[in-house]
């Protein structure tokens, strides 16, 4: 009676209060990856489940509240081709987090510990393809829909932050602002190679790391309590195994380390092992070693660093994710940040028929035979409707 | 077409907020039975930083019920039973401006709570506040809950529910 049977640590109220941040930095994380190649489309829709109500408990200062937490999102960037080399494009990212004690798709319940609020970012963006440049800019909203101030403590939203993009081949700097303060600054130096924006698809020019480091401008009472993150995702073998290792400076230290397992390296399956230090108000610091799988539209996490980040530090239970994420360039398909395209031999028979046409013939010569006296004997295999006038393929190949 | 209207149906039923809502309850509908000898004063949800949310503001008789009080509470939280009175302790002389908390009986199992009784003479608040009560994690599961309140041999306040 006096304790009920909890799966998992709840959730604080105060990392409720920081979903805001956490939301408009991945958002523009991920704008920062579609913005790698800055030209064709990328679609991400998700919607995070946990189906008991004891999983994902509340901790105020009441004591632990049941209910569920829950991250919605969706991202969407598409373009259009102005000239030969000039693109331009509009993008929408939307995140909706929070906490409410019951679940629901679009309408909340708004019961009275509930904690939910958004972030939203557009705009637009230009890419020039012939001095591999990008350029984007545009807005961030970010609104507060429901907190007691029973349970919490006040927020800062608006509407008004504004963020700005700019990339040169591998070299890119985003920053985003409110008023004339900026909120994050971050540099990216994406040194891998990736055949998916014309890059190689092997040799040690894959084996370049990928480094960012990201300001974050943070209030401490009255002093600014700034720290950097430093990012370096290494590609460890033939682009599907990688490390991703993130490090807050000057002080925190190591953050997480994730290596990651994805069978293609288009990304569209992944698996994840990841280890997190934990930085307690308490001072105490502990390891979290948790995994995902990624089954392209079912995402499984226990207790994932990702999840940690974004999902109000949940862990110690499982966290299920339908999800869909697939970009699109020169009618290639890739998941988000992958270096290559999926193998899609449909694309590739319709973008280089005189080569395809070219394996065909190579496919008919090996079929052909000779006999005893070196003659070359073609075996019909089926029957085949051919013209007398018209010269058909395994004739040519023939000759 | 069959399973076109049921797909709508479920659609209608995930935009009209709570999924759960069929078989979860967000709302605790409390109701005291006091069976102790004493009469209690108050129900009351506490928190960490020491402020107050009242529950049930009846006075409950020995042997009476309370009204039926739906408040939000689902789950695990620290409750607060003030008494009138417990194994006779009823007024207590504090020195001036000290709060002073003692142990009536003592913590033995944990649907049981020490009875405590407390004076401050106005140093937290105006005036002098006296005060007996009684303290409990209780883990309330939602929907009709029925608890009753009672005294056991060795005179420790035991929180049931029904």
């Amino acid at each position: 009676m006096a304790a009920g049977i909890a799966f998992a640590d709840p959730i604080p109220t105060e990392a409720l209060t920081q979903g805001g941040l956490v939301m408009r930095d991945r958002q523009l994380r991920d704008i920062g990856l579609v913005m790698r190649g800055g030209r064709g489309g990328f679609v991400d829709i998700g919607y995070t489940y946990t189906p008991s109500s004891e999983q994902l408990e509340l901790k105020s200062k009441y004591g632990f509240h049941d209910g569920y937490a829950f991250r919605h999102h969706y991202g969407i960037f598409g373009s259009w081709v102005l000239d030969s080399n000039s693109h331009f494009g509009f993008l929408t990212w939307f995140d909706r987090v929070g906490w409410d004690t019951q679940d629901f798709f679009f309408f909340p319940h708004y019961g009275e510990a509930a904690h939910i609020s958004s972030a939203f970012t557009w705009g637009f963006s230009y890419t020039n393809t012939k001095y591999d440049v990008t350029a984007a800019l545009g807005l961030q909203h970010q609104n507060l829909e429901i907190a007691s101030r029973r349970y919490y403590p006040d927020e800062q939203d608006s509407l008004l932050f504004y963020w700005g993009h700019a990339r040169y081949k591998n070299f890119s700097v985003q920053g985003s602002f409110y008023g004339n303060t900026f909120q994050t600054i971050r540099l990216s130096l994406d040194l891998e190679s990736r055949a998916l924006y014309g890059g190689v698809s092997s040799g040690f020019k894959t084996y370049l790391p990928n480094l960012a480091a990201t300001v974050y401008r943070r209030k401490d009472g009255e002093d600014d309590a700034n720290f950097v993150r430093l990012n370096w995702e290494q590609n460890l073998f033939d682009q599907v195994l990688y490390a991703d290792v993130s490090y807050d400076f000057p002080k925190g230290g190591f953050h997480s380390a994730t290596l990651k397992y994805y069978p293609d390296p288009s990304r569209l399956l992944g698996f994840e092992a990841s280890c997190l230090r934990r930085n307690e108000l308490g001072g105490s610091r502990e390891l979290l070693w948790g995994g995902a799988i990624d089954f392209f539209v079912l995402r499984l996490a226990y207790n994932s660093a990702f999840d940690y980040d974004n999902m109000f530090r949940a862990k110690g239970t499982l966290i299920a994710e339908i999800h869909f994420n697939l970009g699109s360039i020169d009618g290639q398909f890739f998941g988000r940040g992958a270096p290559k395209p999926a193998p899609m031999e449909t694309t590739k028979s319709q973008f280089d028929l005189k080569k395809f046409m070219k394996n065909r013939i190579e496919q008919n010569q090996g079929i052909i035979k000779t006999d005893s006296q070196g003659n070359k004997v073609i075996e019909a295999k089926g029957i085949r409707y051919e013209k007398s006038d018209a010269g058909s393929t395994s004739a040519e190949g023939g000759k | 077409m069959k399973y076109l209207r049921l797909f709508l149906c479920l659609v209608a039923l995930c935009l009209t907020a709570c999924m759960s809502h069929v078989f979860v309850d967000t709302t605790t509908r409390l109701q005291i039975e006091n069976r102790t000898e004493v009469a209690i004063l108050g129900f009351d949800v506490i928190s960490e930083d020491g402020s107050v949310l009242p529950w049930i503001r009846d006075t409950i008789q020995p042997g009476e019920k309370s009204r039926v009080v739906e408040e939000d509470w689902v789950g695990n939280f620290r409750v607060r039973v003030r008494f009138d009175k417990w194994n006779g302790v009823h007024s207590f002389n504090g020195t001036a401006c000290a709060t002073e908390t003692r142990v009536v009986v003592a913590l033995a199992k944990q649907s049981e709570a020490d009875v405590k009784h407390e004076v401050d003479d106005g140093c937290k608040q105006e005036g002098r506040v006296e005060m007996t009560f009684a303290e409990v994690e209780l883990d309330f599961e939602g929907g009709s809950q029925y608890l009753v309140v009672s005294e056991d041999e060795d005179g420790k306040a035991v929180f049931k529910f029904r």
